[in-house]
């Protein structure tokens, strides 16, 4: 039962990535992009989780960890680029 | 799994190759590095998978988005 169910969960987060996917090749806006990356992460993250409770070792865990706080620095990256593109056209 | 991860990296790469704006490329391309590193997870390495999130997804989207700033955001036809 518990394997059963830990499968079928990483079958739907699955899912979830697909459609996480088809709202980052398919929004026109930058914005709308980074926050189909942004769910994309928290949905991967998900997923890292449940596999490393269903394998049971704790080394597994620790990509879960690293993704967390490294993607967070990408996202700050691409939203810093937003926000000044965004001031330099209110300035001029 | 594999087949569809695999599958979903296919997709993101052709976007990333053929679209014209270079910070669309860039975030496609995030999520590439995002989906390989779950790859390698699925496929029992757990260090690689360690390694390609810390470089793919932060440091190389730093990167690129700091060069975008410096040179033209989209991509000349010539």
């Amino acid at each position: 039962m518990r394997e059963f169910l830990l499968t079928g969960m990483q079958w739907f987060i699955i899912a979830c990535i697909l459609v996480c996917i088809i709202r980052i090749l398919t929004s026109r806006t930058t914005s709308g992009k980074l926050v189909g990356l942004n769910v994309l992460s928290g949905a991967v993250l998900a997923f890292l989780v449940l596999r490393g409770v269903s394998e049971g070792r704790a080394l597994y865990l620790d990509v879960a960890l690293v993704y967390d706080i490294f993607g967070f620095l990408g996202f700050l990256g691409i939203a810093r680029f937003l926000k000044d593109k965004i001031q330099g056209e209110s300035q001029e | 799994m594999t087949v569809i991860l695999l599958l979903f990296i296919l997709g993101l790469g052709i976007y990333t190759l053929f679209t014209k704006d270079l910070l669309h490329s860039v975030i496609a391309l995030s999520a590439i590095s995002l989906l390989s590193a779950m790859l390698f997870y699925i496929l029992h390495a757990p260090d690689v998978a360690i390694t390609e999130a810390a470089v793919g997804a932060g440091v190389s989207t730093i990167i690129f988005v700091w060069i975008i700033r410096h040179t033209d955001r989209k991509e000349s036809d010539s």
